[in-house]
């Protein structure tokens, strides 16, 4: 499965956080959060949602399929 | 001693020196299974570069209670999350792949010339390539993911 719409780098960046800060925020390796935004990994529904509760967005704004 | 964990990137923290006690226990009980075949006589062959069976066991219970000790040193705080366990278990499926390969080519070269090496060797070295086999396809994964 690949996503259509990944905005996880722009979000990231928007919020001035390190690729580091992030993963630390949201318990995985900054592997994952590399991997996520290269489009490798498509995150768990749990992840996503950690991610849009630290960015305080939608799940839809930050990944769609 | 540092004695905690995180397991699977969840918060859950395990209690490090319980997974201790189970490593030094089954060391331990490899030891004396050592220690009564070599006083009942139980497999008195070469076995495995030793002169019997306990003998080998003894050994190699020692090597994992030193080997157990010595992970309380070098073992850190580490993080589990998806991702490391989505290339554990994609590695983990090739490397089951990898077995049946291995099956099927061993049954066609021991049709062609039968195999007669002892199971014991047999098994320690499938074991052995498996680790490998397991080890690289993990660090190719690694790469993919």
């Amino acid at each position: 499965m690949t996503l259509s719409k990944n905005k996880l780098k722009e979000f990231r960046e928007q919020h001035s956080l390190s690729q580091e800060a992030l993963a630390e925020k949201a318990e995985v390796t900054r592997q994952t959060i590399i991997s996520i935004e290269k489009g490798k990994c498509v995150p768990s529904l749990e992840l996503a949602l950690k991610l849009s509760k630290i960015f305080k967005c939608k799940v839809e704004n930050l990944f769609q399929i | 001693m540092n004695n905690i964990r995180y397991v699977k990137g969840d918060n859950m923290i395990k209690d490090y020196t319980k997974i201790l006690i189970y490593k030094l226990s089954f060391s331990v009980l490899v030891v004396i299974t050592g220690v009564i075949f070599t006083i009942l006589n139980i497999g008195r062959t070469d076995f495995l570069g030793f002169n019997s069976v306990g003998r080998w066991l003894i050994y190699i219970g020692v090597l994992m209670i030193a080997v157990s000790f010595m992970a309380i040193g070098f073992k850190k705080k580490r993080k589990i999350d998806e991702r490391m366990k989505k290339i554990a278990s994609e590695s983990a499926r090739w490397t089951f792949v990898s077995i049946i390969l291995f099956a099927f080519i061993i049954m066609i070269i021991d049709g062609i010339k039968p195999i007669t090496i002892p199971y014991y060797l047999f098994m320690s070295y499938l074991i052995c390539g498996l680790l490998i086999i397991h080890i690289v396809l993990y660090k190719i994964v690694l790469r993919m993911y």
